[in-house]
């Protein structure tokens, strides 16, 4: 008889409090579509009709066949790539991002560190290349793990645009990734060269027509600070890096320290090109080993307690761990030489050959990423 | 659990509320039976209840729209749950393993899908003749991907190309329309013409190349995708090549590979000539001579400048010879390259730059070579590219045209000559016989009076006036056409 009785009671107050609390209901309901209609009106618009299309963008999905049976041929797609920028402000451009990793282990505060990037995620794709080998398959499956709970189920605005995942069969020098078989002098050669191969594949495949910047980031890349991609893009270089260090431990005092990590990235020495002049044609200068001592400036050692990090210095040769390139440098065809390039390899190849492009490769030595400790 | 296609059976033999069922004869014994929804009273309150519940709804999405007037109401109806899959889902994750399109000899069996580059420039006139070839290849089309790079052009390209693409995929035959289909639209603000003269001009050569290069480039690099395992260019001047050229090229299974490259000629130029010369095998000389040039220098083939010694393969065609035979080479010609997709995934790519001093497709061969890919070419196994007369040739043709048209004048003048001068002079041939006749029946009527006198000297008398007639029928007009043409030219 409750309801009866409630009922009874036409009291203005009731009808009030109704409004009211419907009013605060919509309020609910209204805001959090307005939020994001924003970066789902962007996700929409930039959705592609097949799986054909460029994997940068999503695609919708549907069945490709129609209904009596045929098969709808993809749509005549134009891309203006006059249009396509890649400046200072890439927010007031929506200029996309490809952020790239060769991926040899999952790390979840590599991923944690991605979602905290502050550049809106519907203008971000995520692409990574894994071996298909045991670690790999580990690997991929917490990766696939962490990007169904952001893609399906976690905020709008927290997810990215599309994230290609690619697997390869490496050959085998990167089967064995602990860190002291990896940096064996002798092994570099043939692990760089795999790992060029590794990169190019990701690069050309996921390149696409739309993409204004690429960003690489190696898998051991644990903390970046959160506007990365606007802090590197506002230098307006075509070839930029963070400089990459690594927080450890000290054994004896126990306290909380970091040291310089990437030594790839660096300024030549009169010392390294006599070396390179005397060496085989096949023959590749490494940084960083004691048998071969190259007297190069390191940006890893240019780091100084509280100097600018908006400093920049001119960089001969750059490291991947995080790196920032315009897509520009890349379409005109830079890429990581698997082979000795000016008696380089790699990343170091990469800016070498950008240079024989005219591109020109800047570090920045006081602002910092940092990198695993294993 | 029962799988979804299982009848459900449940429903059909229980019912919901799990009692047997209840006919309406059947006695109801319960007499303390809940009568409410017959009560007006009741029935009257709630009406009331739905009319200020509708009254409020109202008040509040008015209230609503005043506040967000851009807004759209469709959320508040899904209650901002399918806010994100009203008219399609999104997939975001795309997934893809490289070991299974690495490219293989029988790619139409395994349904590898070939991505086809053709970078274009200036190309109106071509482009019907290349879709024609489109049209008439074997290989399934679906799995072909046309990438298409329009840049720099003057004339109608762009709108031609996607008339005749759109036509393409629409075509009624499903074996027709092909795969994904991209036309990118970049200027590299080539200032080098595109005219037959200044593109094999020896100095424009270098910078030219080099952005070819930077525009092939640009195309593959915006084109390629994880799922292709082949990547085919072809220039859009190819007037001849086989319907199967992707399925015969295909077949050797090697990383780079070309067919041999040639044109026909006008008979006057010897029918036939090598065109694309490209593709060679790499010499001693010519790495000396690499050796001895600036890092810069892009040593370009087919020059005087530049005598590298190289065999080239469109010189060792044999018509006759096996099209399957191979040839290991160094540099390639991009008029039409088969290459794995694997190729360009490792890194290599067409030079904008001097690399090892070579630039484009001959860097490319080049750079293919130094990650110890095949590059092979095919030197009888030929295609035929567009004739377009060079400037020398169009002289010369032109030549040939005034002199055939100086030929010609001349031949029109001749019978010109001829009719006026039958038109003009009337002929006096008739009249002629007609006084050769008379003056003959009037010889041998005076023959006959004479014969009676001196009949020995007759016989002489009528042959001289037998050919006195015919002499003069022809020759009297000549002086006097003569005189009358040089008069009419005077005045």
């Amino acid at each position: 008889m409750g309801p009866v009785r409630a009922l009874k009671r036409t009291n203005p107050l009731t009808v009030t409090v109704g409004v009211v609390l419907c009013i605060v209901i919509f309020l609910f309901l209204l805001t959090p579509s307005s939020d994001t209609s924003a970066s789902a009106a962007h996700r929409k618009a930039h959705a592609a009709s097949n799986p054909l299309s460029p994997p940068t963008s999503p695609f919708r999905k549907s069945n490709e066949r129609a209904r009596d049976g045929k098969r709808i041929p993809p749509p005549v797609v134009h891309y203006h790539m006059n249009n396509l920028t890649s400046s200072a402000n890439p927010l007031e451009n929506r200029e996309t991002i490809l952020i790239l990793t060769p991926l040899a282990r999952f790390y979840q505060e590599y991923w944690d560190n991605l979602l905290k990037l502050s550049y809106p995620h519907e203008l971000i794709t995520l692409a990574f290349i894994i071996p298909k080998n045991r670690d790999g398959n580990a690997a991929t499956a917490e990766l696939q793990e962490r990007i169904t709970k952001t893609q399906k189920t976690g905020p709008e605005n927290e997810r990215f645009a599309s994230i290609i995942i690619e697997r390869q069969d490496f050959e085998a020098p990167l089967s064995s990734q602990s860190e002291t078989e990896r940096h064996k002098m002798e092994n570099q050669k043939a692990r760089r060269a795999a790992m060029s191969k590794a990169r190019n594949s990701l690069l050309f495949t996921t390149l696409g027509p739309s993409t204004s910047w690429v960003l690489w980031i190696d898998s051991d890349i644990i903390e970046t600070p959160k506007t990365l991609i606007e802090d590197l893009a506002s230098h307006d270089k075509d070839i930029i890096v963070p400089n990459c260090f690594q927080r450890f431990q000290d054994d004896k005092t126990k306290e909380d320290k970091e040291r310089p990590y990437d030594f790839n990235s660096w300024q030549d020495s009169q010392i390294a090109k006599d070396l390179a002049a005397n060496m085989g044609p096949d023959d590749i200068l490494l940084e960083g080993y004691a048998e071969m001592a190259t007297y190069r400036t390191l940006l890893a050692y240019m780091y100084k307690v509280g100097g600018d990090p908006r400093q920049e210095v001119n960089l001969d040769g750059v490291g991947g761990t995080a790196l920032m390139v315009k897509a520009d440098v890349h379409r005109d065809g830079a890429m990581f030489p698997p082979f000795a390039f000016y008696h380089l390899i790699e990343t170091e190849g990469f800016a070498k050959m950008a240079k024989r492009l005219g591109k020109d490769s800047f570090g920045l030595p006081n602002y910092k990423v940092y990198h695993y400790n294993e | 659990m029962l799988p979804s296609y299982a009848p459900k059976q449940r429903g059909s033999i229980t019912y919901s509320n799990g009692s047997y069922p209840r006919s309406k004869e059947t006695f109801s014994i319960s007499p303390l039976r809940f009568q409410a929804k017959t009560s007006p009273r009741v029935l009257g309150r709630r009406k009331q209840l739905i009319l200020r519940l509708a009254l409020i709804i109202v008040v509040v999405s008015l209230f609503g729209l005043f506040l967000w007037p851009g807004g759209s109401i469709a959320p508040l109806f899904s209650l901002g749950l399918f806010s994100s899959s009203e008219a399609f889902e999104l997939e975001t994750v795309r997934y893809y393993d490289l070991s299974n399109v690495q490219g293989t000899s029988k790619g139409w069996e395994r349904e590898e899908r070939i991505l086809l580059c053709a970078p274009l420039r200036d190309a109106e006139s071509h482009l019907r003749m290349f879709f024609a070839h489109l049209h008439n290849f074997t290989y399934p089309h679906h799995l072909i991907d046309l990438a298409f790079l329009v840049s720099d052009s003057k004339d109608r390209t762009l709108p031609l190309l996607s008339e005749l693409l759109e036509d393409l995929q629409a075509d009624p035959d499903p074996r027709q329309p092909f795969g994904e289909i991209s036309i990118i639209e970049k200027d590299f603000g080539q200032k080098v013409n595109q005219d037959v003269e200044s593109r094999h001009g020896f100095a424009a050569q270098a910078s030219r190349r080099k952005l070819m290069a930077q525009a092939r480039n640009w195309l593959l690099s915006a084109a390629l995708r994880p799922y292709h395992s082949w990547v085919y260019w072809r220039d859009v001047d190819v007037e001849t090549a086989p319907f199967t050229i992707l399925e015969d090229l295909m077949r050797h299974n090697k990383d780079v590979i070309v067919p041999n490259v040639w044109r026909p000629l006008p008979d006057w130029l010897g029918g036939e000539q090598p065109y694309d010369l490209n593709s060679w095998q790499e010499s001693e000389t010519a790495l000396v001579l690499a050796d001895t040039l600036d890092e810069d220098a892009v040593i370009v083939e087919g020059y005087a400048e530049y005598a590298t010694w190289r065999p080239h393969l469109a010189y060792l065609r044999d018509p006759y010879g096996d099209p399957d035979m191979e040839m290991d080479i160094d540099g390639v010609g991009g008029v039409s390259i088969l290459a794995k997709a694997k190729v360009f995934r490792s890194g290599v790519h067409f030079p904008a730059f001097s690399f090892e001093k070579h630039a484009e497709t001959e860097g490319f061969g080049k750079m293919a070579k130094r990650m110890k890919f095949s590059v092979v070419g095919l030197p009888h196994y030929t295609i035929w590219h567009l004739y377009e007369p060079s400037v020398d040739d169009i002289r010369h043709m032109e030549e040939m045209e005034n002199e055939r048209k100086a030929r010609e004048a001349e031949e029109k003048k001749k019978a010109e000559r001829q009719k006026k001068t039958k038109d003009q002079f009337t002929d006096v041939g008739v009249q002629w016989q007609a006084d050769k006749s008379e003056v003959a029946k009037a010889a041998d009527k005076a023959a006959a009076d004479e014969k009676v006198a001196e009949p020995a000297l007759g016989v002489g008398e009528i042959k001289k006036t037998d050919t006195t007639p015919a002499e003069a029928g022809e020759a009297p007009p000549k002086p006097q056409e003569e005189v009358r043409g040089s008069l009419g030219r005077r005045y």
